[in-house]
């Protein structure tokens, strides 16, 4: 068959690997724009061909999108880390770190373990910007309010700076709110009919869960409670889930804002399938944590939004 | 409807243990059609020899152009795990464990009959049968700590380089997202192993307390996938799971996933050190 001999042939040869991979993702119930559905009710290819490629342009938007929300979470994962370790370029943030900075450096394989995070951090950001994300917002250290008090400096987590307890809940925080927010987005990127993006977003958000597992670990190991599984995986929901019973310092903002990070983490019920009733379960276990255990949960862009929101100084952008 | 005559046969004595079957034998008989039992089915397989459900002829043949195939390859996955932990904590040697190991195993265990039992709840008609662990190589497998831990290892990033090859491959956002709750749980688990065997200092190389996440795993720096975890294509997962030995029933592809294979293949070291 000579391609130059029909109308499909005439269109750039990548363009035409992509509308097909666009149509069955829109057979298959991908979310398109009012201008691609009108251009495809038309009888007129050409019409009908030319919805289809201002649609991959704006499918691409949608892909930034997300890029750039992920990186945005990431720059502010890198920097909460850098303020712990003394490598930020505020001076502010290293100072008010500087007091648990010793304490995670008296704990064995602890600042090996938040370098090697706060070097994945940095890793992912040079890889979302490599691929298309931009630092829009021009955040940098300065942005960020790590006590979580919308720029006051006296949010509900400004005892992490002096706390070694206070700092590994909130890394554990940071952590499985990372898991969250990219598990929630991989709807968005496969809607979006792209498989690469898809699989590096995957590939990211399964370092964020071993980031988050090793926190949980070292925070058993340090004295939270039985409920902060060393398997790494998360027990019940909301504040409960966070285990911070060995923290009774810990005041009432931070336990909400716990309560936010971990909301609907005690599900047990999955595509109508009640977990806890499953046969051939183990006899003698507590199935009900078990189950909760067993399956992580995402979390929405508005959701994930609200909950970083007031580590920023900036208004973070819905879209 | 037109009368047919019904003639099931049974050439393999395996079969005769599928439920499915069972119902046909009975079925048959009541229509009054025939039942041949082939001579295969007596003959001696050697003394000592037991019936092993899985001596299908072909073993498990997985459909991956389908979001069926691809749940079904998970779900063979995790009946491997499910049986591999199940026979840890059920080993005489798990009394003899840590309280650490003690808890991390039962937890592993727990999750992932959970995740077994959900995916095949799921499934439901289009679940593929039952996968069979070789018995002689799981006992050694679970003979003492040490292995335990590398098989575990071993597993867990499997479990992830599977997952994380696969998803893009899924068409069906819900799918996606049961796959990334599951994922998220076995990169937990993987940590877990990994920091276990970090502390016990039976692998060198690695800076202490790196081995969670470590660069044999997450691509470091300068590298064009750097921070990224492990992913592997599906070939590749069943090449490895068949290398461990400890599958006894043969698990293979019949038809290839539909779409782009995204980046190259980036799996955890093997074997496992």
């Amino acid at each position: 068959m000579n391609d130059n001999e029909t109308l499909i042939g005439s269109i750039e040869p990548d363009i035409k690997h992509r509308l097909g991979d666009r149509a069955y993702q829109m057979a298959h119930g991908a979310d398109t724009s009012s201008a691609v559905r009108a251009g495809l009710t038309m009888a007129s290819v050409p019409v009908m061909l030319a919805a289809l490629a201002r649609d991959l342009n704006a499918q691409s938007a949608s892909v930034t999108s997300v890029l750039n929300f992920a990186l945005m979470l990431e720059i502010f994962e890198s920097e909460f880390y850098k303020a712990v370790l003394g490598t930020t370029s505020s001076a502010a943030h290293k100072a008010a770190f500087a007091g648990v900075r010793g304490k995670v450096s008296g704990l064995a394989g602890a600042t090996a373990a938040l370098q090697q995070i706060q070097k994945h951090e940095a890793s992912h950001i040079a890889f979302l910007e490599a691929n298309g994300a931009t630092n829009s917002h021009k955040l940098s250290a300065d942005s960020f309010d790590f006590t979580g008090g919308k720029g006051s400096g006296t949010g509900p987590f400004a005892a992490a700076g002096s706390d070694l307890d206070v700092l590994l809940l909130m890394a554990q925080g940071v952590e499985d709110t990372g898991v969250r927010a990219f598990k929630g987005q991989a709807p968005n990127l496969l809607a979006a009919g792209n498989p690469v993006v898809l699989e590096a977003a995957l590939r990211i958000h399964s370092v964020e869960a071993r980031h988050a597992s090793k926190i949980r670990r070292m925070r058993r190991q340090h004295g939270a409670p039985a409920t902060v599984r060393l398997s790494g995986a998360i027990r019940g929901g909301g504040s409960a889930a966070a285990g911070a019973s060995n923290i009774p310092s810990l005041g009432a903002a931070a336990v909400t804002a716990l309560s936010a990070i971990y909301a609907g983490d005690d599900n047990t019920t999955q595509a109508g399938v009640n977990l806890t009733t499953l046969p051939n379960l183990p006899s003698g276990i507590d199935v009900t944590a078990a189950a909760q255990e067993a399956f992580d949960e995402p979390l929405t862009r508005a959701e994930i939004t609200a909950i970083v929101q007031p580590f920023f100084k900036v208004p973070i952008p819905s879209a | 409807m037109a009368q047919q005559h019904q003639l099931l046969v049974i050439d393999n004595p395996e079969k005769l243990l599928h439920v499915s079957t069972r119902r046909t034998f009975l079925k048959t008989l009541a229509a009054g059609g025939t039942i041949v039992m082939l001579p295969s089915l007596f003959g001696a397989r050697g003394a000592g020899s037991e019936v092993n459900p899985s001596a299908w002829r072909n073993g498990i043949q997985l459909d991956l152009s389908t979001d069926t195939g691809i749940l079904n390859y998970a779900f063979a996955l995790e009946q491997f795990e499910a049986a591999f932990y199940t026979a840890v904590v059920a080993s005489a040697g798990f009394r003899t464990f840590t309280p650490e190991q003690q808890e991390v195993f039962a937890d592993l265990r727990n999750h992932e009959v959970i995740h077994r039992e959900f995916l095949r709840a799921a499934l439901g008609k289009s679940a593929i049968p039952a996968i069979e662990l070789n018995r002689t190589a799981l006992a050694t497998a679970t003979g003492d700590i040490a292995t335990v831990l590398r098989s575990a290892e071993s597993l867990e990033d499997l479990g992830v380089s599977a997952f994380n090859g696969a998803g893009k491959y899924l068409t069906d956002a819900a799918h996606l997202t049961l796959a990334g709750k599951i994922v998220s749980v076995e990169a937990r688990h993987a940590a877990a192993i990994r920091d276990m065997r970090d502390a016990m200092g039976v692998v060198t190389g690695a800076a202490a307390g790196t081995r969670f996440a470590g660069d044999d795993v997450v691509k470091p720096p300068g590298d064009a996938y750097q921070g990224l975890d492990v992913k592997l294509e599906p070939g590749a997962v069943l090449t490895r799971a068949a290398a461990t030995g400890l599958l006894s029933t043969p698990v293979s592809i019949a038809k290839p996933p539909r779409a782009a294979k995204g980046t190259p293949d980036s799996g955890p070291p093997s074997p496992t050190p």
